[in-house]
């Protein structure tokens, strides 16, 4: 479910907390659901588990998953993790957008863009 | 907690190790690289008690290892050259630990026999060097070691049994927090499964780090400046290479920092990337005079 490439250059913690979150996005893990252990992920993918521990620990700091203590991490609730990931998409997409007007498109052509999407 | 301080071997004249150190913290998967010669081994063969030094001190958990059966029964090691009774089958081998190692687990041991899929009888010297291998993994892991010293490892194992290996290996590493000292030429490997790394270079220890202090302490730079322009001043540039009009830089610091001030650069394009322990590999060890000469044949 959570693959590393290694020909990505972006940490492996950084891979497996992308992973998760489009895991949780595209509906394959719901909120509420347990998340694999430490030592399953660990053992599965055969890497260090402190590397899982920091990915996790990110993640719950960052609103998308709550640990309890002795059971282990759950996707936390819905909402917040759509506030969270709408956030970040929409800094990505100003990223996109910035960069798509310094080589030359227009405003008006991205607007375009856009409301097309909607149409189809 | 593993410690070695100023530790000298000189074999007759030749100075193997130089005054070196070691802390492997408890809990640690230590990752220990250098260059062919380096002392790796030689140290190895301190830490698991086989060689005696000629100065310095070493110590586990503030015990010295040397002659002292108690650590040692906590400790599993695996030396490069793997060595057994003559004649013995692993089962023989298992029998023989059984008797040693307080904390040999049997119902570990019958359960990695799926795992492995060797023949317990046959003498371990008719086996092939991937399946003596094996066989010392299975052996060591069914100690239920509180500290695994491993030359080489995986040297001589197929695909999929290295991965087989490393995924045994830290599933026991999250289960009982086993300290893991492991020695490798496969960095890309030791990446995955390390948090601690050492760099050794003529018989001395030349940097150790947590990897994540390391990788966040050295990035690499790709950028192309414009027409005049440049890489700013003050920066710690450790290397520079470039590939048409693209600069690349290796550069002590901090990411965010570096990218700030290239930013102020307005480079006309510029990424940041956290190097790989390969790369670290490469370029600390150009510092200390090892580096990739350009002979061509």
């Amino acid at each position: 479910m959570i693959n590393l490439n290694y020909r990505d250059n972006r940490p492996i913690y950084e891979q497996i907390k992308s992973g998760l979150i489009e895991l949780v996005s595209a509906g394959g893990l719901k909120s509420g659901d347990k998340l694999p252990s430490v030592r399953d992920l660990a053992t599965q993918l055969a890497i260090n588990p402190n590397t899982i521990q920091r990915a996790y620990r990110e993640l719950e700091t960052e609103g998308y998953i709550c640990s309890v203590p002795g059971k282990g991490s759950f996707v936390a609730e819905t909402d917040e993790l759509v506030k969270n990931r709408r956030e970040a998409l929409l800094v990505k997409f100003d990223e996109a957008a910035a960069e798509l007007r310094g080589i030359g498109v227009t405003s008006r052509e991205l607007i375009d863009r856009l409301e097309g999407g909607d149409k189809k | 907690m593993i410690t070695a301080e100023k530790i000298v071997k000189r074999f007759d004249r030749f100075v193997a190790l130089d005054g070196l150190d070691l802390n492997v913290p408890k809990g640690a998967i230590y990752g220990l690289v250098g260059p062919n010669g380096a002392g790796k081994s030689t140290i190895i063969r301190h830490l698991a008690g086989i060689y005696r030094q000629d100065s310095g001190k070493i110590t586990i958990d503030g015990e010295e290892v040397y002659e002292n059966p108690s650590i040692k029964q906590r400790m599993a090691y695996i030396p490069d050259d793997i060595f057994y009774f003559t004649q013995a089958g692993i089962k023989d081998m298992m029998e023989f630990y059984r008797g040693i190692y307080k904390n040999f687990d049997m119902e570990r041991y019958n359960k990695m026999r799926e795992v492995f899929a060797l023949d317990e009888k046959r003498p371990m010297r008719k086996l092939s060097k991937g399946m003596q291998k094996q066989a010392a993994f299975w052996l060591a892991i069914s100690m239920r070691p509180e500290i695994l010293i491993l030359d080489e490892p995986v040297d001589g194992l197929d695909p999929v049994m290295r991965r087989q290996i490393w995924s045994l290996i830290m599933g026991d590493v999250a289960e009982n927090g086993t300290t893991v000292l492991v020695s490798s030429h496969n960095l890309r490997e030791l990446e995955d499964v390390c948090d601690h790394v050492g760099v050794m270079n003529k018989g001395r220890m030349l940097l150790e780090r947590s990897l994540m202090e390391l990788q966040e302490n050295v990035v690499k730079v790709q950028a192309v400046f414009p027409e005049g322009g440049g890489l700013p001043t003050g920066l710690k540039v450790m290397h520079t290479s470039a590939n048409g009009k693209i600069q690349s830089y290796i550069i002590r610091g901090k990411s965010e920092e570096i990218e700030t001030v290239i930013a102020a650069a307005s480079p006309l394009f510029y990424d940041v990337v956290p190097l790989t322990l390969e790369e670290i590999f490469i370029y600390e060890l150009g510092g200390a005079n090892y580096e990739i000469k350009d002979f061509i044949l």
